[in-house]
């Protein structure tokens, strides 16, 4: 990184340690606390929206639809995560290359699985092998996006619906009277009461899903836990920078970043909380929560 | 589907056998269809038949009453007006229009959506929990469903809104939320969300009941002052001095049929029946 850092054995101290934080195995380690964030970023929101279609759908008035979301919250939420998340991207990559082989490969003959392989033609791997390593990097990172969508987009799905299902009837029932159809009631009134049963709820999977993100490493993503670890190892002198094991100290980084995260969440989510329940007949509604009065 | 267009072509001759039934007086003598009418409503819950059979008219300026002692069935007629309750038979006419059903007895349901909406804006109701919504202000609650449901425009709403909160007297709590005022404050709000709906009728289902006595009588002002304004209005209440004082009509309804009814003279004056003898008896001994 820094002129001078050519040959590290000659430096002490400061410059020994600026030079260590900064080689290029390093800044890997810092791109990883970016991933885990950007996984955070795309998988919530995601999330929410897997949640609130498998919450509609349990809802529906149509039956299949209605049995496709029951099914999909039951299903994820009874199956342990680490199964899902080993399970989950392996299905999913293979559904994917069989939909497009399917499509791309229609002479094929052959059949795709032949005892414990799973064969589809070359133009419908997923990366293409001719791709470049990036493109398998972003391909393993989205299976690991939509992995975790899928379980807590499932619990989110469950705690949607039980909002829905906490708005008074009374408030349904006025809005029916004056004159709203289906559509201007779901918007309206049911909607934007049913956030306020609903974000507790949700505030609790939002901190159980930052923690989980060490479970990307089960998914074959570089993660932070990862790298704390593999650089905090004792490294012999064959390395530029050798030195004793030092992992104690990259998973007190690791536990700092953790407890900043959760810090930040908790005074965002507070603040989300008192917004929704502004003049609004709750305990938090009226003020009185912290007094407990 | 076939059953439906069937239904619906039957409709026509259907709804001439049915207005021919009352008329209302106007002042230059000639005769209008009533703003609400009602034909041997019929309701039941399971096997409870809450309803057997209740007529009521209500003309363009009338204010009717309806009395009876708890569990008669009242809120439960008033509900089957705007068809929040669904009557398993009996005819609902509004300004002349005849409503069209599907199905029959327990599988009835009103054939036209949009019917039912159409009316429903014209007949605003207000609530004995007031029902305010409570995720918006006074103000949001009052031009809600103006803007939503008829397309108002929201600036226009908006001054409308202000001017009925003006009159029925909280235009100071415009911003508040409900949770933030007192009950007859809220009520109050609830009346001007009903009035700003510019409705032919409006639905009063005990509006003072859940207010305490000093509470009430800010409600009951208002109410007295939409009487005597002439707006159509169907009231249900508990309170018999407001009644005989608002009312061209009361009803007295006991276990779903219409006991006795008149004019409030007679009513209150001169009762026929026993059994509204004693029930006008036993409220006069309640404290209001
Ligand atoms: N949703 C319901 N399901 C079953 N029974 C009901 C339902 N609503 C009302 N009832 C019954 O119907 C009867 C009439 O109820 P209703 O609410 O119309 O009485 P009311 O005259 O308005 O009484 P109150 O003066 O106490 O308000 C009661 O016996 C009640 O138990
Ligand atoms: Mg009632």
């Amino acid at each position: 990184m820094f002129s001078g850092c050519e040959d590290p054995s000659r430096l002490d101290g400061g410059a020994w340690l600026l030079c260590y934080l900064t080689t290029p195995t390093h800044q890997s380690f810092y791109l990883a606390f970016g991933t885990v964030l950007l996984l955070l970023a795309i998988t919530a929101p995601l999330s929410l929206l897997f949640g609130f279609g498998g919450a509609l759908a349990s809802r529906s008035v149509i039956a299949p639809l209605r049995w496709l979301g029951r099914g999909y919250i039951a299903m994820v939420r009874g199956v342990p995560e680490i199964v899902f998340f080993m399970f989950g991207p392996i299905a999913l990559d293979q559904a994917f290359e069989y939909l497009r082989h399917r499509v791309m490969c229609p002479d094929w003959s052959e059949p795709v699985r032949r005892g414990n392989d799973f064969v589809v033609c070359t133009a419908a791997k997923l990366p293409l092998n001719a791709d470049p390593q990036w493109m398998h990097e972003i391909y393993g990172f989205a299976l690991a996006i939509l992995s975790f969508a899928i379980v807590y987009g499932a619990f989110c799905g469950n705690t949607i619906r039980g909002a829905f299902d906490a708005v008074p009837q009374a408030q349904i029932e006025t809005a029916r009277a004056y004159g709203m159809n289906r559509r201007q009631l779901f918007w309206r009134i049911l909607l934007p009461q049913m956030w306020i049963f609903a974000l507790p709820g949700l505030s609790n999977i939002w901190m159980i899903l930052t923690k989980a993100t060490p479970l990307l490493f089960l998914l074959g993503v570089e993660d932070i836990v990862y790298w704390a670890r593999e650089l905090g190892s004792a490294k012999t002198r064959a390395y530029s920078f050798p030195h004793p094991n030092w992992q104690l100290w990259y998973f007190l980084a690791l536990l700092v970043f953790y407890l900043g995260l959760t810090r930040v969440s908790e005074i965002v989510l507070a603040r989300l909380n008192r917004r929704l329940n502004h003049g609004q007949a709750t305990l938090a509604g009226s003020g009185r929560m912290a007094a407990g009065r | 589907m076939v059953l439906v267009v069937m239904l619906w072509l039957s409709v026509p001759d259907f709804e001439h056998s049915v207005t021919t039934t009352d008329k209302c007086e106007m002042s230059s003598s000639a005769a209008s269809s009533p703003v609400i009418a009602l034909h041997g409503i019929r309701k039941s819950y399971d096997r409870l038949e809450v309803l057997k059979g209740v007529d009521l008219t209500a003309c363009e300026g009338d204010v009717v009453s309806l009395i009876g002692s708890s569990g008669s069935g009242k809120s439960t007629l008033l509900r089957c007006i705007n068809m929040l309750e669904i009557s398993q038979s009996g005819e609902i006419e509004f300004c002349g229009d005849v409503v069209r059903w599907t199905g029959e007895g327990a599988d009835r349901l009103p054939a036209d959506r949009q019917q039912v909406i159409d009316m429903r804006t014209q007949l605003s109701m207000v609530f004995q929990q007031f029902n305010l919504w409570t995720h918006m202000t006074v103000l949001k609650n009052v031009i809600e469903a103006p803007v939503t449901v008829l397309g108002q425009p929201r600036d226009e709403a908006v001054a409308d809104a202000l001017a009925i909160l003006k009159k029925v007297g909280i235009a100071d709590k415009a911003e508040s939320y409900p949770a933030q005022l007192s009950g007859g404050q809220q009520q109050r709000a609830a009346i001007a969300r009903a009035l700003a709906m510019k409705p032919r009728a409006l639905l009063f289902d005990e509006p003072t009941s859940a207010l305490d006595p000093e509470l009430e009588q800010e409600v009951i002002r208002v109410i007295r002052e939409l009487a005597a304004e002439g707006r159509t209005m169907v009231l249900v209440t508990h309170d018999m001095n407001l009644a005989r004082d608002v009312s061209t009509h009361v009803m007295f309804l006991n276990e779903g049929v219409v006991e006795e009814e008149g004019s409030p003279e007679d009513v209150f004056g001169k009762p026929k029946s026993d059994r509204l003898r004693q029930f006008l008896h036993a409220t006069s001994q309640t404290p209001h």
